[in-house]
């Protein structure tokens, strides 16, 4: 090869030679052990001699964030949709088809299934990926998750014998304010995550506070994508007072810190000039 | 684990047969099981402290967990199965076990490790692993109808918080769940065995 070729070419080269392997699946690097070299990187700028040795390493089936976003959020929406018009199957035949007299019961369908769509929306049209792909058994364990928690919590929010929450339509309506708020907000960082990259490019940057009060968590948090994620959580907790719902909020929360913190201290290393009150995930506090 | 082990062979010396023997060593079994909890502790941090004996976390953490749960979920609450001879059959299988499975870390860390130990700890597991997991089996078996009856640890819909737990199917659940976890690790200690005793030859031929 050329010495300013890139690893990008060198991946397709070595998909030529060997078909079954496809560059999503290569994991190139200068040492058996060490970290697999991007696309971008040009052959001469890396720390070789006139021959380069690289090794290879078959990182397994491959497929795309983005259908694998797709196939984890469709799920959960339409599950839900299974419990909420009471199929047969689910609370029995007498059940089968009824409505519940709680609002309530409605408006959790309407929140769970705008979140799902909201996803969906931004899967599409916003979110923009810095790895292509993800290792194919990924996708059995988090469909697993998101679709067994969606059916968990509907079978209780969707149930005959539901209670609505203890202090009525106070609690539904802070809830709901609070949700739609978190979901605003959730949205906002995602445009502005997107808008970093708006030129095409995988690199990182540090993201900062625009002129979108949503935003302005920016100031505070690392991550506040996950910070209002977790907020939809808690307000549809709130909204339902269901036990399996505060329990999925709550493997949520400890998901998203270990994410936030991860991403947190990524940023601190590749940028000496990063904002020093930023916490990863809860102001002041995570 | 042999103060255990005294006080059943105390308590059957005295009383003649073995069926009440549950409450003779109830105490320490409970204390020194639920003390197992540390054990998970002390194995996570041989990753930080290489001096610490070597083991998988998981797997310990399992076996524990496992071991606490048939004590105090299963024995010490469903009253009437104390007096089951398959309570009789897990407590003699992990009696045994564990008094084998700590000298063999005593003297491990000691240095000076009898063959007798490691080969007990590597071969008696044949016979007391599945002796174990029957008696485990037929406690739970034998606690179903009770669970049922009281509506154990069971809660119920309609309440205020939307969720119910129904432990009679939770107890099936973990029945079936054996099927696929135990010749894992029965297996993974098979492979276990044929490295270490195979190892130990190797060592003893170059001499």
């Amino acid at each position: 090869v050329e010495s300013n070729a890139t690893i990008r070419e060198i991946r397709l080269m070595f998909h030529k030679s060997y078909p079954q392997w496809y560059p999503a699946r290569q994991s190139i690097r200068l040492d058996p052990k060490g970290k697999s070299l991007r696309d971008e990187e040009i052959l001469q700028h890396l720390p070789v001699g006139t021959t380069a040795t690289l090794y290879f390493k078959d990182l397994g089936p491959q497929i795309g964030w983005t259908t694998v976003f797709l196939i984890e959020y469709t799920g959960p929406l339409f599950i839900y949709f299974l419990f909420y018009f009471r199929m047969p199957f689910v609370y029995g035949l007498d059940e089968r088809f009824t409505s519940s007299p709680h609002p309530v019961v409605t408006l959790a369908c309407l929140c769970h299934s705008f979140h799902y769509i909201k996803r969906l929306i931004e899967t599409i049209f916003v979110h923009r990926f810095s790895h292509g792909t993800m290792p194919l058994r990924n996708i059995v364990k988090n469909c697993l998750y998101y679709w067994g928690f969606a059916a968990w919590l509907a079978y209780y929010i969707n149930h005959p014998l539901y209670t609505p929450p203890s202090y009525g339509k106070k609690q539904i309506n802070f809830a709901v304010i609070m949700f739609l708020l978190c979901e605003a907000g959730n949205f906002s960082i995602h445009v502005a995550l997107s808008d970093l990259r708006r030129d095409g490019s995988r690199t990182r940057k540090i993201p900062y506070p625009t002129k979108n009060p949503f935003t302005w968590l920016f100031f505070f948090v690392s991550c506040p994508n996950y910070t209002y994620e977790v907020g939809t959580w808690i307000s549809f907790t709130i909204m339902t007072q269901c036990v399996p719902v505060g329990l999925f909020t709550l493997l949520c929360f400890i998901q998203m810190t270990i994410w936030a913190k991860d991403k947190h201290y990524t940023y601190l290393r590749e940028f000496k000039d990063y904002p020093s009150l930023r916490m990863p995930i809860i102001p002041f506090l995570l | 684990w042999l103060v255990i082990a005294v006080g059943l062979v105390r308590a059957y010396l005295a009383k003649g047969s073995y069926h009440s023997l549950y409450y003779s060593i109830e105490k320490p079994l409970k204390f020194f099981q639920t003390g197992a909890l540390l054990e998970v502790g002390v194995v996570f941090l041989h990753s930080y402290f290489p001096g610490i004996v070597p083991s998988s976390v998981v797997l310990t953490a399992f076996q524990v967990m496992s071991r606490v749960f048939l004590t105090w979920a299963v024995t010490h609450s469903v009253k009437e199965v104390q007096t089951e001879d398959s309570v009789l059959l897990f407590v003699v299988a992990w009696t045994i076990t564990e008094i084998i499975r700590y000298s063999f870390y005593t003297f491990s860390l000691l240095n000076h490790l009898p063959y007798l130990i490691k080969w007990a700890r590597y071969t008696l597991f044949i016979v007391l692993y599945p002796m174990g997991v029957s008696g485990e089996l037929l406690t739970i078996y034998a606690a179903l109808p009770f669970v049922r009856q009281s509506g154990l640890y069971s809660i119920s819909l309609p309440n205020k918080y939307n969720f119910s737990f129904d432990y009679y199917t939770f107890l099936i659940l973990i029945m079936i769940s054996y099927i696929p976890i135990f010749p894992q690790l029965y297996f993974h200690m098979l492979h276990q065995r044929r490295k270490v005793l195979s190892h130990t030859e190797e060592h003893k031929k170059s001499e």
